[in-house]
C-alpha cells in the first residue's frame, strides 16, 4: 500500500495537515464561529423571551377573561335586578293609575249625578213656580170676567205670555 | 489494468526540504487545501452576507451544522465546559469532513486515507486529553486508571488494562478513519477499473455500482467525520468528568 511504502512523504503530510488544521481552527474561531454562534444564542434567547412573554400574556389574558366573565355575570345579575325592579315599579304605577282613574271616574259619576239631582230639583221647583203662577193668573182671569171658549183660549195665552214675561223680567233682574 | 491502490500515491508538486526534512507540497496537501478553502469560504460567505435573525439557506446550513456539533459537545463534555472546546471540535469535524468529501472528486486525493495523518490527529487528541486531565485534576487524574467500584485487590490488574485501553483509543480512532477511507476509495477504484476495462455491454454494470458506491461514500464521509468528532468529545469528556 502506498500509504505505508512512501515513508518519505510522511513528514510533509503530518506537517501540512497539522498546520492547515491549526490555521483553519484559528480562522474559524476568529472570524466564522462567533457571529453565527452569537446569532444562534440571540435567537434562542429571543425565542425563550417570546415564549415567556406569550406565556405571561396568556395568563394575563386568562385572568382578564375570568375578570370580564365575572363582571359580565355581575352586570347580568344587575340588569336582571333592574329589569325586575322596573317591572315591579311599572306594575305598581299601572295599578296606582288604574285605581286613581277609577276613583276619578267614580267621583265624576257622583258629581254628575249630584248635579243632575240639583238640576232636577231646580227644574221641579221652576215647574212648580210656573204652574203656580199660571194657575194664579188663570184663576185671576176666570174671576174677573166670564169668557167663551175662544175668549178663554186667548186669556190662557195671554196668561202664559204674562207668566213668560214675568219670568223673563225676573231672569233679567 | 492499473492497481486500485495507485491513486493513493503521493506526488510532490512543490518540493520543499527544510534541514533534510521533506515538507514538499504534494497532491494530497493541495486537495486538502481545496477542501479547507471551501469550508472557510462557505463560513465567510455566511458571515459576510450578514448573520440575520431569520436565516437564509446558507446560514441555515451553517447554523444546523454548528448546532449539531454544539449538541454533541454539550452532551459529552458538558454545557459550560463544552463552550471552551466547541471551536476545536467543530473545526476538527469540518476538517475531516472536507478532507473526506474532497477525495470523492475524481483525480483528487483523500488525505484522511493516510494513516500518518489520521494517526497524527488521533495522537494529538490523545495528548490533548492528557494535558486537559492533568491541568484540571492534577495527580488525581491518574485515578482514571482505576474504574470506580473496583475491589482493591483488582487494582494492580486494572491499571495495565486501563492503560492499554487508553492507548488503544488513538490507535482505533486513527485506524477506523484511515481504513474506511482507504476501503471506500479502493472499492471505487476497482469498480471503475472494471467498468473501463470491460466491454461496453458489460461495463455499465460496474459503472452503475461506482455511482451507487459514490453515494454511499458521501454518507460514509459524513459518518466517519461524525464518529471521529464524537469520540474526541467522549475522550475529552472522560478526562474532564473522570468516569
Amino acid at each position: 500500500m502506498p500509504q505505508f511504502e512512501q515513508v518519505g512523504v510522511f513528514s510533509s503530510l503530518i506537517f501540512w495537515s497539522l498546520i492547515s488544521f491549526a490555521i483553519l481552527l484559528y480562522l474559524l474561531w476568529r472570524y466564522a464561529f462567533p457571529p453565527i454562534i452569537e446569532a444562534l444564542e440571540d435567537r434562542e434567547k429571543k425565542i425563550r423571551d417570546d415564549i415567556d412573554a406569550a406565556e405571561r400574556m396568556k395568563q394575563e389574558g386568562q385572568k382578564l377573561k375570568a375578570d370580564l366573565e365575572a363582571e359580565l355575570k355581575k352586570a347580568h345579575e344587575k340588569a336582571n335586578t333592574i329589569v325586575q325592579m322596573a317591572s315591579d315599579e311599572s306594575r305598581k304605577i299601572q295599578e296606582r293609575t288604574l285605581h286613581e282613574t277609577q276613583a276619578k271616574v267614580r267621583q265624576m259619576q257622583e258629581d254628575a249625578q249630584q248635579e243632575i239631582q240639583v238640576l232636577h230639583h231646580k227644574l221641579l221647583g221652576e215647574i212648580r213656580g210656573y204652574t203656580a203662577a199660571l194657575t194664579i193668573a188663570t184663576a185671576e182671569k176666570f174671576l174677573k170676567k166670564a169668557i167663551d171658549d175662544a175668549e178663554g183660549k186667548r186669556m190662557v195665552n195671554e196668561s202664559i205670555d204674562e207668566v213668560i214675561r214675568s219670568l223673563e223680567k225676573q231672569a233679567r233682574n | 489494468m492499473e492497481s486500485p491502490l495507485h491513486h493513493f500515491e503521493v506526488h510532490p508538486v512543490i518540493p520543499i526540504h527544510v534541514m533534510g526534512v521533506d515538507l514538499s507540497i504534494n497532491n494530497a496537501v493541495l486537495a486538502m487545501w481545496v477542501g479547507l478553502a471551501v469550508v472557510f469560504f462557505f463560513f465567510i460567505v455566511v458571515v459576510k452576507n450578514g448573520v440575520k435573525t431569520i436565516p437564509g439557506k446558507l446560514q441555515s446550513v451553517a447554523e444546523i451544522s454548528l448546532l449539531f456539533i454544539r449538541n454533541l459537545v454539550d452532551e459529552f463534555i458538558g454545557k459550560e465546559e463544552g463552550k471552551k472546546y466547541f471551536p476545536f471540535v467543530a473545526s476538527l469535524f469540518f476538517f475531516i469532513l472536507a478532507c473526506n468529501l474532497v477525495g470523492l472528486i475524481p483525480g483528487s486525493y483523500t488525505i484522511t486515507s493516510q494513516l500518518v495523518v489520521t494517526g497524527a490527529f488521533a495522537f494529538g487528541i490523545f495528548i490533548l486529553t492528557l494535558i486537559i486531565g492533568f491541568a484540571k485534576h492534577g495527580a488525581h487524574f491518574l485515578s482514571i486508571l482505576v474504574p470506580p467500584g473496583v475491589p482493591k485487590i483488582m487494582i494492580p490488574l486494572m491499571i495495565p488494562i486501563e492503560i492499554i485501553s487508553m492507548v488503544a483509543r488513538p490507535i482505533s480512532l486513527s485506524v477506523r478513519l484511515f481504513a474506511n477511507m482507504t476501503a471506500g476509495h479502493t472499492v471505487l477504484a476497482v469498480l471503475f477499473g472494471l467498468a473501463m476495462s470491460a466491454s461496453v455491454f458489460l461495463g455499465w454494470l460496474p459503472f452503475g455500482f461506482t455511482v451507487v458506491i459514490n453515494g454511499l461514500e458521501i454518507a460514509i464521509a459524513f459518518i466517519q467525520a461524525y464518529i471521529f468528532t464524537t469520540l474526541t468529545c467522549v475522550y475529552i469528556g472522560d478526562v474532564i468528568k473522570l468516569h
